[in-house]
C-alpha cells in the first residue's frame, strides 16, 4: 500500500516540516529549569531539618517515636559503613528499574493499540480501571503466592504500579496527535513505521514522558510493598526489621532512602524530556 | 453549593473525629476503659480474654476491654509511650524494646512454652533440629517470634543461620506449603501444623519449647502505669488469670464463649478450632499461672544477643515481674 522507500526528498526535509508542524502550544510542556532560585530549596530543606530538631529535642516525644534528626545520620552512617544499606539499596533499585521496565514496555504497548482502537478500548477498560482500583497492598500477598516469594512477585507488583499512568499517558499522547500531520505524512506515502517514528512518538513523547514521571516514582512503592510481604533484602525489609527492632532511626533512614531513590528517579524522566523533547521548550 | 458540600465534610469529619478520640484508660461509667493491643487477628487463642468478659472478670475489676488487633509492635510502642496501660506481647519482644529505652515490664506470663514449631513435609524425615542442616525453611520474616525460635532451635543443634537457607514468605506458610511451594516452614504450633494436617498434608513438628525453654507470650504493662496505678496492673493481670484458668480446665464451654468475637465464627471448621485451643493449652499450663520463669528470661536474652539483636546484656530484672500475679 504505502512504498517502503523514504520520499525522495530524503528524510532530513521531512523531519523538519514535521517538527514545524508539531510545535503546537496545546501540547503539555515540560517544566523548565530554573536554577536561579535553586537555593531556597536548599534553604526548605535547611529549614525543616531545623524545626524537626527542636521538636525531637523539646517536645518530649520519646526517640523510639521521633530520632533526632543527628541520631539518624548516626545511624545512616554506620549502616552505611557496615555496608548493609547500600546492599539493601541495590537490591530494591533492581527490583524497581526491572520493574518499572516490564510496566512500561507493557503499558506503551497496550496503550498505543488502545489508542488506535477504541471499541478496544471500551472493552478492556473496566478491567483495567479495576487493575487500578485494587490497592497494591492487597493483592500483593497473592502475587506472592502465584508467583513464588523471589524476585519475581516483586517486579510484576512494581510493573502493576507503573502500567496506569504510563498507559493512560501514551493513550492520551498518541489521540492528541493532530489529523493534519497523519494527512501530511499519507500525501508524502510515508509507511506506517514512518509516521509511528517520525509523528506519533514525537509527538506523543512529552505527554508519556509525563506519566513515566509518576510511574518512576510510584515504582518504588511497588517495590517496597512486595518487600514487606516477604523479602530477606531490600529497603522494604530494612524498614520492616527496624520495626521489630524498635530501631526508629533505622527506619527513617531506610524512608529516606526510598525517597531519594524516587527523587532520582523523577529526575532522570526530567533529563529524558530535556533530551528528547528539547525542541519543544525551544518553543 | 461545592463550599456548604466542603463544609459539611469538614463538620462530620470533626464530629466523628471526637467520637473516635476515647481516651483509653479514662474511667467509663464507674469501669476503667482499656484498649489492648493483640498483636494479631481475632483468634481462639485468645480464649482466656474472651472468657474474662464473658464471665465477667474485667467487669468485676473495674475494667472494660477494648481489643485492638493491630501490629504487636505498633502495640509495644504505644505501651512504651505511655499512650496504652497494655498489650499482649511476645517474649523476645520486651528485651528488644528494652534495648532500645522503651519503659515496659512484662507483668504476667500467659505461655509457658515458646509457642513456635518448625514444621516439615512427612517424606523428609526431619523430626529433630539437626535433621535441618542444609534445607531451605520458610518463615513469614527474618523477624518476629517465628524467626526467634527457629535461631533459638538452630543454636540448640549447633547450628548457624548459615547451615539453612531461609526464605522469607510472609505469613503464607499453610498455603505456600499445601501449594507444594515449601516443604518446611515456621509457625506457631497450634496453628500451621493444624491447618495443614486439616488439609491432608502429613507434616512432622519440631517444637521449640522440647528444646529450650524461652520466655514467651504473655502482659505487658508500661513503667508508667506500674507507678502510677499498680492495683489497675494487679486487677488486670487477676481479671486475665481468671479467665486464663477457666478456660483451661474447660475447653467446651471457652469455644462457645468465644464465638462472638471471632468473625465468622461458624464457618471455620470447629475440629480445627478445638485442636487449636486444646494445643494452645497444653502450652498454658503451669503450677502457678502468670508466672515468669526467670531462667525463661535468660535464655531469650542470649537467643537474642546471639542475634545480635540487642547490643548488650541488660537487667532482666526491670524486664519481667512476678510481682502482680496471685
Amino acid at each position: 500500500m504505502y512504498p517502503s522507500a523514504r520520499p525522495s526528498r530524503g528524510p532530513r526535509r521531512l523531519e523538519q516540516r514535521l517538527k514545524h508542524e508539531i510545535m503546537n502550544p496545546n501540547f503539555i510542556r515540560t517544566v523548565s529549569q530554573n536554577t536561579n532560585r535553586g537555593w531556597l530549596g536548599l534553604l526548605s530543606i535547611f529549614l525543616g531539618l531545623f524545626a524537626w530538631h527542636l521538636v525531637a529535642r523539646y517536645s518530649g516525644i520519646p526517640p523510639f517515636i521521633l530520632p533526632s534528626p543527628l541520631s539518624v545520620w548516626g545511624r545512616f552512617m554506620r549502616a552505611f559503613n557496615d555496608g548493609s544499606l547500600l546492599h539493601h539499596t541495590r537490591i530494591t533499585l533492581v527490583e524497581i528499574l526491572l520493574g518499572l521496565l516490564a510496566g512500561v514496555i507493557f503499558a506503551t504497548i497496550m496503550g498505543y493499540i488502545l489508542a488506535k482502537s477504541r471499541s478496544l478500548e471500551r472493552i478492556l477498560s473496566p478491567y483495567l480501571v479495576a487493575s487500578q482500583a485494587i490497592p497494591v497492598i492487597a493483592i500483593a500477598p497473592l502475587l506472592v503466592l502465584w508467583l513464588g516469594d523471589g524476585i519475581l512477585s516483586k517486579i510484576v507488583i512494581c510493573a502493576l504500579i507503573v502500567f496506569f499512568p504510563v498507559l493512560v499517558n501514551t493513550i492520551v499522547g498518541v489521540r492528541a496527535v493532530p489529523s493534519a500531520l497523519y494527512d501530511l505524512m499519507n500525501s508524502l506515502h510515508a509507511s506506517r513505521s514512518q509516521i509511528l517514528w517520525k509523528v506519533e512518538v514525537p509527538a506523543s513523547l512529552p505527554v508519556f514522558l509525563g506519566g513515566l514521571r509518576i510511574g518512576a516514582t510510584l515504582s518504588v512503592i511497588g517495590a517496597v510493598v512486595g518487600e514487606l510481604v516477604g523479602a530477606e533484602e531490600g529497603l522494604g525489609f530494612l524498614l520492616q526489621l527496624g520495626d521489630f527492632q524498635y530501631d526508629t532511626a533505622m527506619v527513617f533512614v531506610a524512608v529516606f532512602m526510598l525517597i531519594a531513590l524516587a527523587l532520582m528517579l523523577y529526575g532522570f524522566v526530567i533529563l529524558l524530556e530535556k533530551r528528547f523533547v528539547k525542541w519543544q521548550e525551544k518553543n | 453549593m461545592f463550599r456548604k458540600l466542603v463544609l459539611i465534610m469538614l463538620g462530620m469529619a470533626l464530629a466523628l473525629s471526637a467520637c473516635a478520640n476515647s481516651d483509653p484508660g479514662n474511667e467509663a461509667g464507674g469501669l476503667t476503659h482499656i484498649r489492648l493491643p493483640m498483636g494479631y487477628i481475632p483468634n481462639i487463642q485468645f480464649a482466656p480474654f474472651y472468657v474474662a468478659i464473658e464471665k465477667g472478670y474485667f467487669r468485676d475489676a473495674g475494667i472494660e476491654i477494648e481489643f485492638d488487633y493491630k501490629f504487636e509492635t505498633d502495640g509495644v510502642v504505644l505501651v512504651g509511650a505511655g499512650e496504652l496501660p497494655f498489650a499482649v506481647v511476645s517474649g523476645e519482644q520486651v528485651l528488644l524494646a528494652r534495648a532500645q529505652g522503651l519503659p515496659v515490664v512484662y507483668v504476667a506470663a500467659w505461655y509457658q512454652q515458646y509457642p513456635v514449631s518448625v514444621v516439615a513435609k512427612s517424606e523428609l524425615g526431619v523430626v529433630i533440629p539437626q535433621d535441618l542442616k542444609g534445607r531451605k525453611i520458610g518463615l513469614p520474616g527474618l523477624f518476629g517470634a517465628n524467626y526467634v525460635g527457629l535461631r533459638a532451635l538452630l543454636h540448640e543443634a549447633g547450628l548457624e543461620e548459615s547451615d539453612v537457607t531461609l526464605d522469607a514468605i510472609g505469613f503464607n506458610q499453610v498455603e505456600l506449603m499445601a501449594a507444594g511451594q515449601q516443604d518446611i516452614v515456621v509457625g506457631y504450633a497450634a496453628n500451621e501444623p493444624i491447618q495443614l494436617r486439616a488439609q491432608g498434608v502429613a507434616v512432622t513438628e519440631i517444637r521449640v519449647a522440647d528444646y529450650v525453654q524461652l520466655a514467651s507470650n504473655g502482659v505487658l504493662a508500661s513503667e508508667k502505669v506500674i507507678a502510677e496505678d499498680p492495683e489497675l496492673v494487679r486487677a488486670f493481670v487477676g481479671a486475665f488469670l481468671k479467665g486464663l484458668e477457666d478456660t483451661i480446665a474447660n475447653p467446651d464451654e471457652s469455644l462457645a464463649l468465644c464465638k462472638a468475637y471471632i468473625p465468622n465464627f461458624a464457618d471455620l471448621d470447629a475440629d480445627v478450632q478445638k485442636q487449636v485451643l486444646e494445643t494452645s493449652i497444653e502450652q498454658w499450663k503451669a503450677e502457678r499461672l502468670g508466672y515468669s520463669d526467670p531462667q525463661a528470661w535468660e535464655n531469650m536474652q542470649n537467643v537474642v544477643l546471639d542475634m545480635a539483636l540487642i547490643p548488650e546484656k541488660m537487667d532482666l530484672n526491670k524486664a519481667f515481674t512476678n510481682e502482680f500475679i496471685p
